[in-house]
């Protein structure tokens, strides 16, 4: 059994951050069914990473827009699995729409406020005309964006949270600062959020009936994802500055090359100090710090001289071990993994992060899943993403597969 | 029943809160902000470090309060037999248990999911840890920049060509709690259909690879293992973060070749560059990637001359997403934030206002949310009387002993 088993959602949306939030949904066994542009479907269809040299396969359709084939997409993949698609233009096919309305739990949406308006779906129509809906907008600042925020993509949001003028820790100030990991982290953020707002108010919607109209701004979520700073900033117990470093703690924590990549060590406490000792075998350059100086007596020198001498050492240490051997001492060191770490990584494969699916014209894939183990209604991807308007009907009461009722029967 | 009437979608779901630092207490705000009544056990013996780092009053400590609001405190002191009674039935009375404490320490306390299970079968039991809470590598611990680290954040984050940076050492433990107050939430839903509880283990690691999905994906797919390309995209160009006079930066991403068109016209224009620079290798995006340093060397020296916010101004009329990287006095006065009651006023144990930081939602049916951070046992009364119906007697003789301490 799935943790929202029965629940039927319609996605709207068209970019990273609700088709997140959908493929969230889904993973929880919600039956999520995607509209998707006739013949040309949703535009991350035509994002990265393609599968190099994509297979021909029945059913594979090639998009007119950009002549990329429309299933050959590892990011839409991703985003859509375990939904359904139809082609509908919703804005031709107002009555279709309505009718999908008048079945569905929730309604997940990204575009612009007069997109939900032309759809009948803004706040104020959600209450008049569909109270008992759960409507869910997503968008970079709000649906009422001031006139310098009109045109974003997640570089400009993340930079509009605070995180982006901070990042990386320590930077230097004649260099520009960075953008957050990957392509899409501020929607992932805000997809996450959304999926929230979504869940708890299906469960209000349950048990009084009533919907709910949700508005995600990513730039708040990003900015909330901060409040233990960004609060006490605000409420003036924290300074303010240009300064990059506002955000940033100090001390020798860090990352730190190794003979096979790089670790990150972080050493706050004299505890950490001690169990560091015993890793390194007591070395001499040891004796000359204060034993309570990382929280007594932290000066940029000793910084810079503890780092040195952590550098020389890892030069002949391999990341996995060095950690490994760390741990069992208290130190707190890490390795800084990558992609094929992580499929390789037993903690992985015990927990069964990455998943195997079949998908009809990407073949045989790993994907990586959610970050949480439940252990009555396990959140899987159980079906790849759907081709380009795979599902003929629109009625839900005998949908062609019900993937949110396969297995889970444990 | 719970205490408060606030409204919002979470109206009567009572939560159990066994947290420390910033990771579960962030998933408890997310709870309370949505509507749970979400009570803090907390005890003189154990406090946490951040109600006392830095500060000389527990009650009036920044970090604390910044991750606490609309919280309730509740004094009960762990590591007696009868304060685990008094925890066993405030628990028995509640729908959601929140623990991140160190591996092991739920076991050793007697508070583990099957002890709990066993006197609230429906319980919602939310487990946190680094690693999540089984598995060969559980027993390691480590704080928010490890799980970065580990989760293949900190490895997609730095220069091109450099060894990785990472995120700013903050990032993560929220990102944690997030995914952890979906999971609940879920869980929840089924409760509610179902009349089942469950056990829910969230793994911070993991919840970082999950930001970074695609960028695993691409990994599945073609073997591609992904490395940090500074401010550069594989689908924009240019792309990118640039400076601007006093010190301040710009953002500009270019979605398509009618964006480029457009920025190139006003490269074209500029005294500085018109002349000098041949845009004539920059028309179409593999143009672009392939002259990426050229590109942003050529926007660089553009933008360096002018104001950041007039840049801006003139690039967003124009169509292109362009922005400020917003220092941390920008982001604390930033008019759009305040406007949207992003940050808001609400009332701290002794009436005082405090300014605090909001959800990342608006909801036409929320919640209402103007308490600040409890002060340690401030809800003592309410839990020990109303919840737990301890009599004056009991009360006294628990507090003699220093039990609800």
């Amino acid at each position: 059994m799935a943790a929202l088993s029965g629940v039927k959602i319609l996605e709207l949306a068209e970019s990273v951050s609700g088709e997140y939030c959908g493929k969230l949904l889904a993973d929880f066994g919600a039956e999520v069914i995607k509209i998707e542009t006739p013949g040309v479907g949703s535009p991350t269809r035509r994002m990265g990473p393609f599968k190099v040299q994509p297979a021909s396969a029945p059913g594979s359709k090639t998009s007119d827009a950009r002549n990329v084939d429309v299933e050959s997409s590892g990011l839409f993949a991703y985003l859509n699995t375990g939904k359904q698609s139809i082609e509908l233009d919703l804005l031709q096919n107002k009555s279709i729409l309505s009718r999908l309305l008048s079945q569905v739990d929730a309604v997940i949406d990204d575009h612009s406020l007069e997109w939900l308006s032309a759809l009948g779906l803004h706040a104020t129509q959600q209450q008049h005309m569909h109270s008992g809906l759960v409507v869910c907008s997503i968008s970079n600042f709000g649906l009422e964006p001031p006139q310098d925020r009109l045109h974003a993509e997640d570089l400009n949001v993340f930079h509009s949270s605070g995180w982006g003028f901070h990042t990386p820790t320590g930077g230097d100030p004649a260099l520009p600062p960075l953008n957050g990991a990957g392509r899409f982290l501020p929607s992932y953020e805000a997809g996450l959020e959304a999926a929230l707002c979504i869940s708890a108010a299906l469960l209000a919607q349950r048990q009084t009936g009533e919907g709910q109209f949700i508005e995600i701004s990513k730039q708040e979520v990003l900015a909330s994802r901060v409040d233990y700073v960004l609060a006490q900033m605000v409420g003036g117990d924290m300074n303010v500055s240009q300064c990059r470093s506002a955000f940033d703690l100090s001390g020798p924590a860090g990352i730190f090359p190794c003979e096979d990549g790089f670790v990150y060590i972080w050493l706050s406490a004299p505890a950490h100090w001690q169990g560091l000792r015993q890793l390194l075998g007591d070395p001499a350059w040891m004796h000359e710090f204060p034993e309570n100086w990382l929280e007594k007596a932290c000066t940029p020198e000793r910084v810079a001289t503890c780092r040195r001498h952590l550098v020389q050492w890892l030069k002949t240490q391999g990341k996995q071990q060095a950690a490994e051997q760390a741990q069992k001492l208290g130190v707190t060191l890490v390795a800084v993994n990558n992609a094929a770490d992580l499929v390789n990584s037993p903690q992985y494969q015990f927990r069964e992060f990455f998943v195997g699916l079949e998908h009809p014209v990407l073949g045989n894939l790993k994907y990586p899943t959610v970050p949480y183990r439940m252990s009555e209604t396990p959140a899987k991807p159980l079906s790849p993403a759907p081709l380009l308007g795979q599902r003929q009907t629109l009625e839900w009461q005998q949908p062609q597969t019900q993937p949110a009722q396969v297995k889970h029967n444990d | 029943m719970t205490k408060r009437h606030r409204g919002g979608p979470l109206q009567g779901v009572r939560v159990v809160e066994l947290t420390k630092v910033w990771a579960g207490p962030y998933t408890g705000k997310l709870l309370a902000f949505l509507g749970a009544e979400v009570i803090r056990v907390e005890s003189e013996k154990s406090l946490d470090v951040t109600r006392v780092y830095g500060v000389s009053d527990i009650n009036n400590a920044p970090g604390f309060k910044a991750v606490n609001p609309e919280k309730l405190s509740v004094q009960i002191d762990m590591k007696s037999d009868e304060g685990i009674r008094l925890l066993l039935d405030l628990v028995q009375k509640s729908d959601v248990l929140i623990e991140n404490l160190r591996p092991g320490a739920v076991q050793r306390l007697g508070l583990d999911y099957k002890t709990i299970k066993a006197v609230k079968p429906d319980i919602v039991y939310t487990s946190m840890g680094m690693y999540g809470n089984e598995g060969p590598l559980s027993y390691q611990t480590g704080y928010a920049p490890c799980f970065a680290a580990l989760g293949g954040i900190s490895a997609l984050v730095g220069y091109e060509g450099e060894p990785p940076a990472g995120m700013n050492v903050r990032y993560a433990d929220s990102t944690f709690g997030a995914a952890a107050a979906l999971a609940t939430v879920a869980a929840l839903y089924h409760r509610n259909e179902t009349g089942r509880g469950q056990y829910v283990d969230v793994s911070a690691v993991e919840a970082m690879s999950s930001m970074i999905g695609d960028a695993l994906m691409s990994f599945t797919l073609n073997g591609e293992i992904a490395t940090s390309t500074g401010n550069r995209h594989p689908e924009m160009a240019p792309h990118g973060v640039y400076p601007c006079l006093d010190n301040e930066w710009i953002c500009i991403a270019v979605r398509d070749d009618r964006a480029w068109n457009t920025l190139a016209q006003q490269l074209t224009a500029a005294p500085s560059t018109g002349a000098e620079v041949n845009l004539s290798r920059f028309t179409t995006l593999p143009q672009r990637k392939a002259n990426e340093d050229a590109l942003d060397h050529c926007l660089a020296s553009w933008t360096q001359s002018q104001r950041a916010d007039e840049l801006v101004e003139k690039l967003q009329q124009l169509g292109i997403a362009a922005t400020k990287s917003l220092n941390s006095i920008e982001l604390i006065s930033d008019v759009h934030l305040w406007a949207r009651e992003f940050y808001r006023e609400v009332h701290g144990p002794d009436g005082q206002s405090q300014t605090i930081v909001g959800p990342g939602w608006k909801m036409s049916r929320g919640a209402t949310i103007e308490n600040a951070a409890p002060n340690l046992g401030q809800h003592n009364d309410y839990i020990f009387g109303e919840v737990l119906g301890l009599t004056e007697a009991e009360r006294r003789a628990l507090d003699g002993s220093g039990v609800i301490r």
